[in-house]
């Protein structure tokens, strides 16, 4: 008995498949990140509804045949949620190897019904939880002998809590507010109490009243401190008058309390609402860039990656910056970009392939490069520094990229003094003002570039002007001009006889247009 | 000597004053705030405290007559509209470049009479876009063009009687006979802005017309005196 069980938790533990389905179980159940658990609980959320149709039309009408077979298949499939949801629960089999790991290392003997003992408490844990409750209630009563429970089969509705965000947020208020309501409970319980016992005193039938049990004098009580008042029944005597003054008034106030307090949770909550839905939007984005930092610097890149339809977030730690960025309905996080968690949630190993630091404090763009290379080891990160001296520390920190707004500016105010012509022109090419723009074209392999002599490509007829070729090839390294950038080799103005390797970049000169046309067309070469 | 003010000592106007050839250029720092002269004071710079809300003080310093350009470098747009104001009236000629603070300041300076505004955020915004778009031409062009390699844009002014002179731009193919790129001209008789030469329309070069070139600085060197000789 004990060899068997350590032996399946073992095979468990390695086979493949377990996992795999396991894994397919939890991705389809549980995992908010996955696609295919919001279409499970979308599917889920139509069957409760459909069922709880059924049930209604039941009241007064005959289910037909296919009626009943719906709702065995309903029920079936309720079932099998509620096995697999125990099933993923907890890992039967990792208990069982830690309790022998256990056992074998202290010396203990190895008691069955031990394990057995952990493992059970472990799924009724499971059963208690109040999610699991409403899960069996909304089963058991189509159990035919349990007929009289029908009424719990309206538990299927609250079987939705599981399957929307917002109803579960809704819960998650009221119990962020608990110590509050609890309070406000305790108060208006005894309210009730005092006024229902007063009623009854004053208000008895041997005094004339209509109370005749306590129970009326106690659901009196709770309509008039609702304020909802049906007049029913209503107090005669002058005393009986005099507590029913008390108690609207009082329950005035604690109506007035009550909501409140409710009012104020949700504007509490409502940056987590708002938050939930930029991560839930962030979620369906598969490559996208971090921006930290939403100053000139960082608006200017979003416009930019807005215009080149990418995708992007924003972090920044001012609230004026996140009001400007919600106004143009950009991705914004409020909150503090050097924090492991705020980087975690906004997808720096889901799909971010650059953070960028960009705000004006030398600091925080440490901080935040260094935390994101913690974090992501092949991250791309592209950081903004104020003063020379600290370009070092970034790279150390690990940014890949250091750019220093003012020396570009300070070399281009220097540009201006001794050539105004060339500086227009340098101007006018790094700001892209007039569509003029220097950009890249890949030679891939199978494109109509491969193989061509730079003279065969005819630049001049479409508009462009070759400037270069950058090229890790070692067989260029004959031609001219050539400057060499780390690994790479930059051959400026190649000759005539030049041919294109796989794999070269050439940069040009250009309008976006005719960039964007020669673009396309060596894409469509490539794919004949 | 040409003479260059700058106006307001910071990052900005410390990075341009590093690279100025100070055989050429006589700099005066004028600063308004007593921490930052003292500070540029202390690097020996040659730094000046007036207020430049005062016309006077500018005459002082000889705005009127003899200065080659000023750099408007103050952190506060306010403070710039209001300085290339002050300088505008009393010199109409003088070139002025500015630096721009806060978004939409752009058209103020322009309006108040600036020649040309460098916005440093709008730069540095730009750059980050092309390395994350284009990392490798934007490296590239960093370490030649706008960096440490000997790659140089120039302009280069064709003088009367050189033998340019009447020739078609688009039959020039300066990247066979000279190794230079033309990156584009500015035609005298259709004013002063540059058209790229992308071959898109044609210019008859004249005396006056200043064409801008890309290349070896060597190559560059040899083409102007090539020009220059007529």
């Amino acid at each position: 008995m004990k060899r068997f069980l350590i032996y399946s938790a073992y095979t468990l533990k390695t086979s493949k498949r377990y996992t795999r389905s396991k894994r397919f179980c939890y991705n389809l159940l549980e995992n908010p990140r996955n696609q295919m658990k919001s279409r499970f609980d979308v599917f889920m959320i139509c069957l409760v509804m459909l069922s709880v149709f059924l049930l209604i039309y039941e009241v007064d009408g005959e289910l037909g045949q296919l009626g009943k077979v719906f709702e065995h298949f309903v029920v079936s499939i309720f079932v099998i949620e509620y096995l697999i949801r125990g099933w993923l629960y907890s890992d039967s089999h990792k208990i069982i190897i830690e309790y022998y790991e256990k056992s074998d290392y202290l010396n203990t003997p190895f008691r069955s019904s031990e394990v057995f003992k952990k493992i059970l408490l472990k799924k009724l844990h499971y059963i208690f939880s109040p999610v699991a409750i409403i899960d069996l209630l909304a089963i058991l009563p189509s159990y035919r002998p349990l007929r009289f429970l029908r009424i719990f089969l309206i538990f299927r509705l609250f079987k939705l809590f599981r399957y929307s965000n917002s109803i579960k947020l809704f819960a998650d208020v009221l119990n962020s507010k608990r110590f509050e309501l609890i309070t406000l409970l305790v108060f208006i319980g005894f309210l009730v109490f005092i006024a229902s016992i007063g009623l009854y005193l004053f208000e008895n039938e041997a005094k004339e009243g209509e109370i005749l049990p306590l129970y009326d004098a106690f659901y009196w009580a709770i309509v008039t401190l609702s304020t909802v008042g049906y007049g029913d029944i209503a107090p005669k005597t002058v005393e009986g008058r005099l507590v029913a003054m008390a108690l609207i008034i009082s329950g005035l106030g604690a109506l007035s309390f009550f909501t409140s307090i409710i009012v104020a949770a949700f504007s509490e909550k409502m940056y987590i609402l708002r938050e939930n839905r930029t991560y839930a939007e962030l979620d369906h984005y598969d490559e996208f860039v971090i921006i930290c930092g939403f100053g000139r610097v960082g608006q200017e890149i979003a416009k930019q990656l807005k215009n080149d339809k990418m995708q992007f977030i924003v972090i920044d730690k001012n609230e004026n910056n996140i009001k400007h960025a919600r106004h143009q309905n950009i991705l914004a996080i409020h909150d503090d970009a050097s924090q492991n968690e705020v980087l975690l949630k906004a997808g720096i190993n889901q799909g971010a392939i650059a953070i960028l630091s960009t705000t004006g404090n030398d600091v925080s763009n440490v901080y935040i490069t260094l935390t994101s290379r913690v974090l992501n080891i092949k991250i791309k990160i592209i950081s903004r520094v104020n003063c020379d001296e600290n370009i070092k520390k970034l790279q150390q920190a690990g940014a890949d990229h250091v750019i220093q707004p003012f020396e570009i500016a300070g070399l281009l105010a220097v540009e201006y003094l001794g050539q105004p012509v060339a500086f227009e022109a340098v101007l006018g090419i790094l700001q892209g003002h007039k569509h003029v723009l220097m950009d890249t074209l890949v030679v891939y392999q199978n494109s109509m570039l491969e193989g061509l002599r730079i003279d065969e490509i005819n630049f001049q007829q479409r508009k462009l002007r070759l400037v270069g070729v950058i090229s890790s090839e070692t067989k260029h390294r004959k031609h001219r001009n050539r400057y060499q950038v780390k690994h790479q080799h930059f051959f400026f103005n190649p000759e005539k006889y030049f041919v294109c390797k796989k794999n070269d970049i050439l940069v040009v000169l250009g309008r976006d247009l005719s960039i964007e046309h020669f673009r396309d067309q060596i894409e469509k070469s490539r794919l004949k | 000597m040409k003479k260059i003010v700058i106006f307001g000592y910071n990052r900005l106007s410390f990075e341009a004053m590093s690279r100025l050839d100070l055989s050429i250029y006589e700099i005066l720092i004028v600063e308004t705030d007593k921490k930052q002269f003292e500070l540029a004071k202390a690097h020996d710079f040659n730094v000046i405290y007036i207020d430049f809300h005062s016309d006077d003080d500018l005459r002082a310093i000889g705005i009127e007559k003899d200065i080659t350009v000023i750099f408007c470098f103050f952190p506060n747009d306010a403070d710039n509209v209001f300085l290339i104001l002050s300088v505008r009236a009393l010199n109409k000629k003088i070139p002025i470049i500015t630096t721009v603070e806060t978004q939409g300041a752009a058209e103020k300076l322009l309006a108040a009479g600036a020649n040309k505004i460098i916005d440093p955020y709008e730069i540095c915004g730009r750059k980050i876009y092309e390395l994350i778009k284009k990392p490798d031409m934007t490296h590239i062009l960093d370490h030649t063009v706008f960096g440490r390699h000997d790659l140089n844009m120039a302009e280069v002014e064709i003088p009367a009687g050189c033998y340019l002179e009447g020739k078609l731009v688009n039959d020039l193919n300066l990247d066979e006979t000279a190794n230079l790129i033309l990156i584009g001209i500015v035609d005298k008789k259709l004013g002063e802005n540059l058209h790229f030469s992308l071959g898109e329309k044609q210019h008859k070069i004249d005396a006056g017309d200043i064409l801008v070139v890309m290349g070896p600085s060597r190559d560059i060197r040899l083409f102007k005196k090539e020009v220059s000789n007529v």
